[in-house]
């Protein structure tokens, strides 16, 4: 282990409370009661880790250890099923986003064509647009096609963000492979092999990490929910703890909410870190 | 085994012309170099005899056959690429194996033609190794290997030796010759080293913006050279050239004075050109020397050279031997032996001076 410089220390240090205080923050309140989280000034662990808050939320009663009972939530059904929606849009906007986005990235890394520039730009363009700027237009177009409060809908929604953005990154990711296709002709593999078994496989970082984009997009995908799907039975799981906002205040359940929110991505992040690393190589062969 | 002929060959994109009319027989089982500056159209020729690029005008045959429009394995040819370009993911074997994807042989054969390409360019102990295992030119041999495992009609390599350091380049050259004259398959070779290309080619091919300026034997392009871009492209050091006229058969430039009378030249603008090896250093006054101010001097261990600018800032290279001193501002003379020198006109040919006077 090389010896590391204070300055360095110092900036990593700063660097990890920055981003990890508030989960440390909203983790603690996820184990306490109301009398805890108002207490001040505020306890930095709670005093005993209490899980009645995670049973709450899936609509079961607690008994405290004290022999009260605390409550089932009132938004348990709306979690439950935000859950179980939340875990279907994530996995079909991951899925359709690769399927569409590698051969599109490729495409446009490594072939030419007519209007290759101007189509680029189109995909770039729609990079650019924050997709707030679109929802008026798409809640009017949904309402005539029936597609609000839809799953579907809610999955078009995503892909009209995670397509062009993952498309915009693996574009530099296809380029810096090497020139295979030219071995590959010589071989005479065809287009479609060379890409599906000579590219893929020198490209499974960057698809790797293009799909974990897409599923963090459509996991944590909060705006187009709360306006198209919040309160409909195709809630997703960030639209529906919303509701702890509003119609049922309660702290200790939010908070508990967002550590189960918080968990597949992180596990997603961690099983996937290697190729995450390897993103930042320039050369992603060696 | 092919004769390769390209007939009239155009390759244009767009508006750019990457090679024009371009007439080239390649003998059955010669080396043919080709050799010029980048952008001159080699690499787009190599393509285009390969299959990865289709000419836009003219034909393509091999042993008399059509394959204008045969994509790369109809044509039966190997190829080793820039920096030795091989499947990254793929152990050796299997980069090796690839080659042989379209023919009809049977896996024991296969593993037999394998075994043999390996141990003719000893990389036995590497067939289960991934090309980022390898040193540079372990990865050249492999590149090699996947080429000759096929058995080609010829053998295409475009400057595969260019990404690595001198002493493995020096290696490999006269390894790679000798790999091809025992198997005796035609080869192209594509690069813009003239010392590669005057040490492997049976034959040089010297292209320049997309034309091709003379074909021949390396000595053939070193002491006949065609054109002045030929004769200042090959050679180290380069050739000097003198800028002049012809003027009643006599040629002038500066206090250099030639008599070219009876060999009927026309007057007019002429650059003289002459190599290193044939002018001899003198004193800056002595007649029909070039007066110039040194510049530099080179020491090469054998033999140094000497650079000078002459009035109007061209330099000139002599060879001296390696005693020689000079510093760097002397004055001194450069003076071009007469039966050395090449005439090139206006247009950049050489005009033919004969020996001795008509």
């Amino acid at each position: 282990m090389t010896k590391r410089r204070p300055n360095f220390v110092i900036a990593m240090t700063v660097l990890i409370i920055w981003s990890l205080l508030p989960i440390l923050w909203f983790v603690r309140m996820a184990f306490m009661n109301h009398a805890e989280i108002a207490n001040f000034p505020p306890h930095i662990f709670p005093s005993s880790f209490n899980l009645s808050s995670f049973v709450n939320i899936f609509g079961y009663d607690y008994k405290l250890a004290d022999g009260s009972i605390s409550a089932a939530s009132g938004q348990a059904g709306q979690i439950e099923l935000g859950l179980q929606n939340s875990i279907i849009v994530s996995a079909a906007v991951t899925l359709i986003t690769i399927i569409i986005v590698v051969p599109l990235a490729y495409v446009f890394a490594r072939l030419d064509f007519r209007f290759k520039n101007v189509l680029l730009n189109a995909v770039l363009l729609a990079v650019a647009i924050p997709p707030v700027s679109t929802l008026i237009p798409f809640y009017t177009l949904y309402v005539q096609l029936g597609l609000v409060g839809t799953l579907p809908g809610l999955i078009i929604i995503d892909l009209t963000t995670t397509v062009p953005f993952v498309t915009w990154m693996l574009i530099g990711y296809f380029r810096n492979l090497p020139p295979i296709e030219r071995l590959a002709r010589i071989d005479g593999f065809s287009r479609l092999h060379t890409l599906l078994f000579l590219i893929l496989p020198l490209a499974r970082s960057g698809v790797a990490v293009s799909a974990i984009i897409a599923f963090l997009f459509a996991w944590n995908e909060f705006t187009f929910a709360l306006v198209l799907v919040n309160g409909t039975p195709a809630t997703t799981l960030p639209a529906a703890i919303s509701g702890f906002l509003g119609q049922d205040p309660n702290p200790a359940q939010l908070a508990a909410c967002i550590l189960i929110t918080i968990i597949p991505p992180a596990l997603v992040a961690f099983f996937l870190q290697r190729h995450l690393a390897e993103m930042n190589i320039a050369d992603p062969v060696r | 085994m092919a004769k390769i002929e390209l007939r009239q060959i155009r390759k244009s994109y767009d508006r750019y012309v990457a090679v024009e009319n371009l007439d080239l027989d390649i003998i059955d089982g010669e080396f043919l170099v080709m050799l010029g500056p980048s952008g001159c159209g080699k690499t787009t020729t190599l393509n285009m005899i390969a299959g990865l690029d289709y000419p836009s005008q003219g034909q393509i045959l091999f042993d008399g056959r059509d394959v204008t429009a045969e994509p790369p394995h109809g044509r039966n040819v190997a190829m080793v690429f820039q920096s030795s370009l091989l499947y990254p993911h793929l152990t050796v074997r299997k980069n090796i194996e690839a080659s042989l994807r379209h023919s009809k042989l049977s896996k024991a054969e296969r593993a037999q033609r394998i075994a043999d390409a390996a141990r003719m360019l000893e990389l036995e102990p590497m067939l289960d190794k991934l090309p980022s295992q390898m040193s540079g030119g372990q990865r050249q041999r492999a590149a090699t290997a996947k080429a000759i495992v096929r058995e080609p009609a010829c053998f295409l390599l475009d400057e595969p030796l260019s990404a690595l350091d001198a002493a493995l380049r020096l290696s490999l050259r006269s390894e790679l010759v000798n790999l091809q004259k025992r198997l005796g398959t035609t080869a192209v070779f594509v690069t813009h080293d003239q010392v590669e290309a005057m040490t492997m080619g049976d034959r040089i091919a010297v292209m320049s913006k997309g034309n091709l300026e003379q074909i021949g034997t390396p000595d053939e392009i070193y002491n006949q050279p065609a054109s002045l871009f030929v004769a200042t492209f090959l050679g180290s050091p380069p050739m000097n050239v003198v800028a002049g006229a012809i003027s009643n058969g006599v040629f002038h430039a500066g206090p250099v004075a030639i008599d070219l009378a009876g060999r009927g030249i026309p007057n007019g603008p002429v650059s003289l050109g002459v190599r290193p090896q044939h002018v001899t250093v003198t004193a800056p006054d002595a007649p029909g020397a070039i007066p110039v101010t040194v510049y530099a001097l080179e020491h090469l261990g054998r033999e140094s050279v000497v650079i000078g600018d002459d009035a109007t800032g061209n330099k000139l290279r002599a060879l001296v031997d390696p005693g020689f001193h000079a510093r760097i501002g002397d004055r001194l003379g450069i003076a071009p032996e007469a039966g050395a020198c090449f005439f090139f006109g206006a247009d950049g040919r050489r005009i033919a001076v004969s020996s001795s006077p008509a």
